[in-house]
């Protein structure tokens, strides 16, 4: 009688399935929103920064200023908005239209031309971090392929520019930090346009920087966004649909029904939480042929190793939803709740946008709670970096840690309930 | 409409997840998130005699983006990147690097764990700077610089990722819990069978709709309030324009949520297929909205979506309101967009509800 009976689980998942079943909606829409979700989503989100609109106000109207006007949209990163009449440029970046303004003052083409050192002002929104971070990193490659054009001589970081760019010059945080593209999609590769050769420019340094990006060569975002996607929303499914259907019994009172019934609670979360793991899974199959097929996104790892972290990930979910299944016992709070712990928290704080490496200690140790943390770090890893078992020691070993808590949890508050 | 303000206010728990759970989910993710990349963890490679480039070396560690990562001699860096105990590795040339320079154009080698392609971008663009600068203090500057360009950052001179993010999280925040609230409502009512008993009061279609939103409309404001000043005390984000600016934006948004909300809670047969409708509708309204990734970029096909997303008009309001101190422009467009927006949800949801009542 004590014993857990591997055919009450059975006749209690079997039950669940039904109960799925007699839903397709539900059922079509938790097998089908992780792949509309992934392709849509892993077509819109791109890291590099583009279709910046840039204001000119040109009051040299000499062919210098034409040029590096140019050489903006050249880049590919901007491309010119004109100037509303009656607005100036600030106004334009009050209003949204433009993200940048460039500044040329009169007698820009007439310095250049006798071969003196000018200046442009770059004024540009900082409503908006990411692109304006992402702007300024865009700007001392201009500014190399704009010289070359102008003067044609390629010149060197200018000495009085280079230092206040740097961190390391100064360490307040505030000051360095202003000049300094300190920003995800900071560093572009293709800075020249045609006809301004940067072997020319680094020829000139005595020793430059020559990188080679492992795991990903051309930086392509969708190979870093696609996992990631595929992890949150695999995970909030299974959070969600969990999280009602142990509630969805004490609401309808069938809970005491059940309990009536010679069925022990481990049996009864067990069956509970296969159906939907099943189901969570057939999306995660989906997921990776969308990936693979329609993104081109490599397989670098052990598929055995994917497959061994899906399930554990998904138990550590499904695991969360039961919690909150139990602790609520109300369909529209366990939602609620199920959103809150789910929704933000696994978009913001799992290191899918924003690496949890650069946080402030104290929340990376909060972070450690978050299991679409710990798989996101392991899905990366085997899909680009192929690792192998033992570097991945720690994030299975989590997650493992995390489902089994988070389980014992859940069993001890509902053998409470029902005493 | 009392009735539903008081019975959701009622419960404790439910008060904790109103109030509460939006000032700490501000908190956290306000003090946590940093768009800047920090803590890039990096290993330098070179012979032992190699002085020159120690001390480039030394200008990494020194910036305070990079932490130094020890390693014995004759690891493998591609070993140490592989197993993620370095983000990036830094190699020297091996005759030295002062050597390799002094023939010109000597090459430092930055292998970069590519695996996070954001990162990886942010960690080229420090290093080109720090190596740029690095040569300048070896060599001095050649020749002057013909151009230069005088960078001025308006709004958020010190660039602070909070100033930015926390009108975001504001808007998605205000987003999530008007949804979660209404999207269940009519749902449960109807599988509980207390509908039947509201519907047989007499009251018309529009009384009864209008007392089953209002307080979640009630609720959604006090909660915009509330984080507003949260935003304020906690991360000093100022209130840069009009207060009622602030205050007509966040009706127009809470009335479309709402009206959405109470949209999927009439469509719905029950309470799974509810929360499954919330969930679609928050997930991509949460990425299109600007907040964590800029709209321009995204495909012309995606931009079109994003437009009708709510959320976008909303915070891109909060972020000129707060930051900018509100342009008359962007204002009535962007809330002309969600009034809108509120008229055509609100329009639905009154219809979809006469039909359940039918």
């Amino acid at each position: 009688m004590n014993q857990f009976n591997i055919h009450r689980a059975y006749s209690i998942a079997r039950k669940e399935v039904m109960h799925i079943l007699r839903d397709p909606f539900t059922l079509a829409l938790a097998l089908g929103l992780p792949v509309m979700l992934v392709t849509f989503f892993g077509y819109a989100i791109d890291y590099e920064v583009k279709n910046i609109k840039l204001a000119v106000l040109d009051r040299d109207n000499g062919p210098a200023a034409r040029r590096l006007k140019e050489i903006f949209p050249a880049s590919g990163y901007f491309h010119l908005v004109d100037i509303a009449p009656g607005s100036g440029p600030v106004a334009m970046l009050d209003s949204g239209r433009a993200s940048a303004a460039l500044f040329i003052e009169p007698g820009f083409s007439r310095k250049i031309k006798g071969g003196g050192a000018v200046e442009a002002q770059f004024v540009l929104d900082g409503s908006d971090n990411s692109k304006a971070a992402a702007l300024i990193g865009y700007l001392p490659g201009i500014r190399r392929a704009a010289q070359v054009r102008l003067t044609g001589s390629p010149a060197r970081e200018p000495s009085s520019f280079a230092p206040a760019l740097l961190p390391g010059a100064s360490k307040k945080r505030g000051s360095a930090k202003l000049l300094f593209p300190p920003n995800n999609p900071a560093g572009p590769r293709q800075y020249y346009p045609a006809g301004a050769a940067p072997s020319a420019e680094s020829e000139a340094d005595p020793f430059s920087a020559e990188t080679r990006f492992l795991y990903n060569p051309e930086l392509n975002s969708r190979w870093f966004t696609i996992p990631g996607l595929a992890a949150i929303i695999i995970g909030l499914l299974a959070i969600l649909l969990t999280a009602l259907t142990v509630a969805r019994e004490w609401e309808n009172g069938s809970m005491e029904l059940l309990l009536s019934t010679p069925v022990r609670p481990l049996e009864i979360m067990a069956g509970k939480l296969a159906p939907y793991g099943i189901l969570v899974l057939a999306g995660v199959f989906f997921v990776y042929f969308v990936a693979r097929l329609v993104f081109g996104v490599p397989f670098a790892g052990s598929h055995v190793l994917y497959l061994a972290a899906c399930l554990l990930y998904i138990t550590a979910a499904l695991s969360q939803g039961l919690v909150i299944s139990v602790i609520t016992r109300q369909q529209q709070v366990a939602m609620q709740l199920g959103m809150i712990t789910g929704l933000l928290p696994s978009m913001l704080l799992s290191g899918f946008i924003f690496p949890v490496e650069s946080m402030p200690e104290f929340f990376q140790y909060l972070t450690m709670l978050l299991p679409p943390r710990w798989f996101m770090a392991a899905a990366r890893g085997i899909i680009l970096k192929g690792a192998d078992l033992g570097e991945l020691a720690v994030p299975f070993l989590a997650l493992g840690l995390l489902s089994a808590g988070m389980l014992a949890l859940a069993l001890k508050k509902f053998k409470t309930d029902l005493e | 409409m009392r009735k539903e303000l008081i019975q959701t206010l009622r419960d404790v728990r439910m008060r904790v997840l109103l109030f509460g759970a939006p000032i700490i989910q501000l908190t956290i993710f306000g003090l946590a998130l940093s768009t800047e990349i920090k803590n890039i963890k990096l290993a330098a490679f070179s012979q032992p005699e190699d002085a020159m480039f120690r001390r480039v070396a030394e200008g990494f560690y020194a910036s305070g983006w990079f932490v130094r990562i020890n390693h014995m001699p004759g690891a493998d860096p591609f070993e140490l990147i592989a197993s993620g105990r370095a983000d990036a590795a830094l190699i020297s040339p091996k005759e030295g690097l002062a050597r390799s320079a002094g023939r010109g154009g000597g090459k430092i080698q930055l292998l970069v764990d590519a695996s996070n392609a954001a990162k990886a971008r942010a960690v080229e663009a420090y290093a080109k700077n720090i190596i740029a600068a690095a040569a300048v203090r070896e060599y001095g500057a050649r020749g002057e610089a013909a151009l230069k360009f005088d960078v001025r950052v308006l709004y958020n001179p010190a660039m602070e990722s909070s100033m930015f993010l926390v009108p975001g999280v504001m808007g998605m925040l205000a987003c999530l819990i008007t949804i979660i609230l209404t999207a269940m409502s009519l749902t449960r009512e109807r599988e509980l069978g207390t509908f039947e008993t509201i519907v047989s009061a007499p009251l018309s279609n529009a009384e009864i709709l209008l007392g089953k939103t209002l307080p979640y409309i009630l609720l959604g404001l006090a909660n915009v309030v509330l984080v507003v000043i949260a935003g304020y005390l906690i991360f000093g984000v100022p209130v840069r324009g009009a207060l009622w600016q602030l205050a007509l934006g966040a009706l127009a948004f809470v009335i479309t949520t709402v009206s959405v909300g109470t949209f999927i809670s009439t469509i719905s047969k029950n309470q799974q297929q509810a929360m499954l409708g919330g969930f679609i509708f928050l997930f991509p309204a949460i990425l299109m909205s600007g907040v964590l990734y800029p709209v321009e970029n995204m495909p012309k096909a995606v931009i079109a979506a994003a437009y009708l997303d709510p959320l976008m008009y909303f915070v891109r309001i909060l972020r000129n309101i707060m930051l900018k101190g509100g342009d008359a422009h962007v204002f009535w467009t962007n809330l002309g967009a969600l009034a809108l927006m509120a008229l055509f949800a609100a329009g639905l949801a009154y219809k979809r509800f006469r039909q359940t009542l039918n």
